[in-house]
């Protein structure tokens, strides 16, 4: 901590007498009791549950993990080969319109998935603006583990083109027109030059969109539908519990495993950060 | 052969370069934002020329009218710029073998063990350049651009980063490198001292434009007008009217005094000109003492400020005119061995003189 923070934070320099970490902490710990009752609450009926065992190991629950697994896996895939050039571009260049395609890419962040759900179904779905076209392909998206990752993609892309495009903005473009000099080819100077030294923003923005992707839901419902084995992801298959009128303890023991799951990627992208910040 | 010869307009800023030179040092002089580092940037490909011309040794590299316009990838130029840009995350060794990248293994491993060795830089191959000390990010970023063996290399202000011992130190090798490798190198400064140690040419810059092109005795010797002069940190100018011009002087008549000057340049009588002396070159006599050896101008001055610098003093001698103090102001430079025997500071009359053939006679336009 340096000398500013310090005699910032000391009351006795303050001058008002009442150190405001008296006033403060009442509400802050308020607060972080808010957010953590409902979580250890469900974890304490997760625990105390005999059927837990039997319940993460039915097929109704192993089908939406890997479901969930699979799917988020691939757009996360696809995120990563079609994202990344786009966010360089936007980067990197000027072009005509090019605010619209930055609110474009933002959209998603803000609205809501249901909206993403409707304006996939209109576009792709089989009553769809370009449906009987992508039938005559012979692709069936309508309620498939296809249209899951389509709405997963067009839900969470953001997050990662978001954070790699401010990743490649923190390059100097002054190593590229070295490396260019240096007689390195435009895909070897981004390859060897502006990814590595973007790597720290790749990586978080890759977690980030990943753990978007896992907890997709409402575009996903939409456009996909809920069906166990085909459609039905973990999310989903919460709203399936309660539906179906399953035992609640099916939704708890697959909420343990999604907060268990995003808690995991929060640590990572935590402890990487600091590393990368200690590196170079 | 190296040829500039273009113009580029970027928002207000008129660049027009022009110059020539062979297998030598060229220095780019100029105050900062006058082109110098745009001038570089244009000649290594990475700034577009509106119009006209750009020859490095291995042929046109841009030419408007016949639309040539290698990319920087084929110019075989080397650049360093003035932060270096080392890639942060490849070792030593992989900094100065990026250009190498489509030779063999063999080839490559061995011309970098070459340049490691000839900038003293062995032992240091797997180190990060974040880990290695700044004179030492110098000579990777030298090897970086040298190691593809380009007939230009360009310097952009590589050296200000540093502290003098190791300034001076790099500025003689890089003299050494390009003789040995017989390179035309241009060499972009603000520092005079800088310019004055390595230059076989000058340009001097100012405002996008190439004011003087020439030797270095031709450009310190005879600034081609007044703003070069300044731009050369020329101390003494001194404006006044040609009175008269032989084969072997110019007759200058300031407000303050009359002096002769080298007979360079075409001044015709009446003209405006300015003297002008370089501080070193006043010559400061005792008063009163007769001078055996013929000065051509001898002025009565007044001590009117000392300022010690390192090894030098600054002397602020006031011009007078039948023992009056006048507004003219001569700035002399006097060495601490001198300064001392002479007893300049305990004294306030001196004399001082200024010899024909140091003293320079310029245009003012």
């Amino acid at each position: 901590m340096t000398a500013e923070t310090t005699s910032r934070l000391d009351p006795r320099s303050s001058g008002v007498g009442v150190p405001l970490v008296a006033v403060f902490a009442p509400t802050a710990i308020l607060f972080v009791a808010f957010m953590g009752i409902p979580l250890a609450a469900m974890f304490w009926r997760a625990i105390n549950s005999d059927q837990l065992a039997d319940n993460l190991t039915s097929d109704f629950v192993i089908d939406a993990m890997r479901l969930s697994a699979i799917t988020s896996t691939a757009s996360l895939i696809i995120t990563l080969l079609l994202g990344t050039p786009l966010a360089y571009l936007l980067a990197r260049y000027n072009f005509p319109g090019k605010i619209f395609v930055d609110i474009l890419v933002d959209l998603p962040i803000v609205l809501p998935p249901t909206v993403a759900g409707v304006a996939l179904l209109v576009a792709f779905g089989r009553r769809g603006i370009l449906g009987p076209e992508i039938e005559s392909l012979g692709i069936e998206l309508a309620f498939t583990t296809t249209a899951v990752v389509l709405a997963q993609t067009f839900v969470s892309a953001p997050y990662y083109i978001r954070t790699v495009k401010a990743g490649f903005e923190s390059v100097d473009v002054q190593y590229e027109g070295v490396a260019a000099t240096l007689g390195a080819s435009p895909l070897r100077i981004f390859w060897r030059i502006v990814l590595p030294l973007s790597w720290p923003s790749v990586f978080a923005g890759a977690i980030l969109c990943w753990a978007r992707a896992l907890s997709e839901l409402g575009a996903t419902l939409i456009f996909a539908g809920n069906f166990q084995g085909r459609t039905q992801t973990m999310p989903l298959a919460i709203i399936g519990v309660f539906d179906a009128g399953r035992t609640v303890d099916l939704a708890i023991a697959l909420s343990v495993i999604l907060v268990v799951a995003a808690a995991i990627l929060l640590l990572i992208l935590r402890l990487f950060a600091r590393s990368s910040n200690a590196g170079f | 052969m190296l040829s500039v010869d273009f113009e580029k307009q970027v928002g207000n800023f008129h660049l027009r370069p022009k110059f020539e030179a062979d297998e030598e040092m060229v220095v780019l002089l100029g105050p900062s934002g006058s082109g110098k580092s745009l001038t570089l940037r244009a000649i290594a490909g990475l700034l577009t020329p509106d119009r006209g011309r750009i020859e490095v040794p291995d042929g046109v590299v841009f030419d408007a009218s016949t639309r040539v316009n290698l990319p920087p990838q084929n110019r075989n130029v080397g650049y360093v710029v003035q932060n270096l840009a080392l890639f942060p995350h490849l070792s030593v060794a992989e900094n100065i073998g990026f250009s190498l990248s489509r030779w063999p293994a063999g080839q490559r491993r061995q011309r970098v063990a070459e340049l490691l060795d000839l900038l003293g830089l062995t032992g240091l191959e797997s180190r990060l350049p974040g880990a290695i000390s700044g004179g030492q990010q110098q000579r990777v970023a030298l090897g970086r651009a040298l190691a593809a063996r380009p007939r230009v290399l360009l310097l952009d202000e590589p050296f200000t980063a540093l502290d003098a011992p190791v300034r001076n130190a790099l500025r003689r090798e890089v003299a050494r490198l390009r003789r040995q490798l017989g390179l035309l190198a241009l060499f972009v400064t603000h520092d005079l001292q800088e310019a004055y140690a390595l230059a076989d040419r000058i340009a001097v810059y100012d405002q996008g434009e190439v004011l003087q092109f020439g030797s270095r005795q031709e450009v310190f010797g005879q600034p081609k007008n007044v703003r070069v002069a300044q731009l050369l940190d020329a101390r003494n100018i001194f404006e006044g009217t040609v009175i008269a011009k032989t084969e072997a002087f110019t007759e200058i008549e300031t407000p303050w005094f009359r002096a002769r000057a080298r007979a360079e340049g075409d001044l015709s009588p009446n003209s405006r000109a300015a003297l002008s002396i370089r501080p070193e070159h006043v010559i400061l006599l005792r008063h009163g003492r007769p001078h055996a050896e013929l000065v051509d101008t001898v002025l009565d001055v007044e001590l009117e400020e000392e300022v010690a610098t390192g090894n030098n003093h600054r002397l602020y001698l006031r011009v007078l005119r039948d023992g009056m103090p006048t507004e003219c102001v001569i700035e002399a430079d006097l060495s601490a061995h001198p300064f001392q025997v002479m007893g300049v500071a305990t004294e306030k009359r001196w004399q001082v003189a200024l010899t024909l053939d140091q003293a320079v006679a310029i245009p003012v336009d």
